[in-house]
């Protein structure tokens, strides 16, 4: 017997659309489980701003869920295209408007209804804190210089007098560093 | 449906995406694969959580090593408390942190006209090593090496004299510089 977990995206957008009480909140909750985090990266990566992609997750998702059940979704198996195209709708909306994220969250329904996906809370930032002082000083500039001061390969690049490629290999090297030794259990001293 | 991606998108080419390093097209590409893809979204979840845990650690001062001139002036605007102590060659520095300073930055000054690599060391008394840098960023219109330290750890060191010593390695390797920072305690009543 398939359960939720198993069914496809397009499977859970029928089972909303169809608004059979039981199966609909369940697949609901699903879509949330599944699409949410998606939706909070795309805001992060766009926005640049965690307040502002968990507004558009709030937005977004209301939106899909009440698309679905006014049966205004065409096809159900491009519920991921669909959702995706929403967000960058609601992005490109947000950035031009600020202030409109208050009325959309006045105009959706049922907003406490939907918990926001975690953060890197759960990310042991001391754990990480080390990492990045066992990182080569070149590595650590350059992670810094990206995920800090929000700088891509080729304005690096012209900072450290290298190539876009040779920081993109620099880069990718420290991060998978960095993920190898946050995740090793070491004790911090 | 929850199945393993048949075609997972390299931690390399998520890397660019989240940097901003594709071109429209192909971030286009990615961005759809993602939302269609939990491997790879949950993939690049943790990639952004990691910058996330760096850009904090940043905006909190916890930062050690050689900085940018780019980084300092971003810290700077972010509200970061700095005690900043410009040296020149053979200069001594009396330094110390005091309470509410995040970051305490050292501009080691210097002529790099012809330098193409740099070594930074720094010793204690006894010429006991605190720490090298082989191959240290330097500014060369600036003139200078940015060394940071996080207020919390310099306030809890000792009373000491520090040796810094900038060397230029490779072809044309000599000594740029010699520093000292005189460092008082915070109980020591600078």
């Amino acid at each position: 017997m398939q359960t939720i977990a198993d069914a496809s995206d397009g499977d859970l957008a029928r089972a909303v659309a169809n608004r059979t009480t039981g199966p609909a909140e369940a697949a609901e909750g699903e879509l949330y489980r599944r699409f949410a985090p998606r939706v909070r990266l795309y805001g992060l990566r766009h926005l640049r701003d965690e307040d502002a992609a968990r507004d558009l997750v709030q937005h977004v998702m209301l939106l899909t869920i009440q698309k679905l059940r006014d049966g205004s979704v065409r096809d159900a198996d491009q519920i991921a295209s669909f959702i995706l195209g929403a967000s960058r709708t609601a992005s490109i909306d947000l950035k031009r408007r600020e202030r409109r994220r208050e009325k959309l969250r006045e105009t959706y329904i049922d907003t406490g209804a939907f918990a926001p996906p975690a953060d890197d809370s759960m990310l042991d930032i001391d754990r990480l804190e080390l990492c990045l002082t066992r990182l080569a000083e070149r590595e650590r500039t350059v992670v810094l210089l990206t995920f800090y001061a929000e700088r891509t390969a080729d304005e690096v690049a012209r900072e450290l007098g290298a190539s876009a490629g040779n920081v993109r290999v620099i880069r990718h090297r420290a991060l998978a560093r960095l993920r190898k030794c946050v995740a090793s259990n070491e004790a911090v001293s | 449906m929850t199945m393993d991606c048949d075609a997972p998108i390299g931690d390399e080419t998520l890397l660019d995406y989240w940097s901003g390093d594709l071109a429209a097209g192909e971030a286009d590409r990615i961005e759809q694969h993602l939302f269609a893809c939990g491997d790879c979204a949950t993939r690049l979840e943790n990639i952004a959580a990691i910058g996330a845990g760096i850009a904090r650690l940043a905006r909190e001062g916890r930062v050690s090593g050689i900085i940018s001139r780019t980084l300092l002036n971003r810290m700077q605007r972010d509200g970061l408390h700095v005690r900043f102590y410009s040296l020149r060659p053979g200069e001594t520095v009396p330094c110390a942190a005091f309470p509410g300073d995040d970051l305490v930055v050292a501009s080691l000054r210097a002529d790099f006209e012809g330098v193409q690599t740099v070594a930074l060391k720094v010793t204690g008394p006894g010429d006991v090593s605190f720490g090298e840098v082989e191959e240290a960023s330097f500014a060369r219109e600036d003139g200078e090496v940015l060394w940071a330290t996080p207020g919390s750890l310099v306030r809890n060191m000792p009373s000491t004299r520090l040796r810094l010593t900038l060397t230029a390695t490779g072809a044309s390797r000599r000594v740029l510089g010699e520093y000292l920072l005189d460092h008082t305690a915070a109980d020591a009543g600078l």
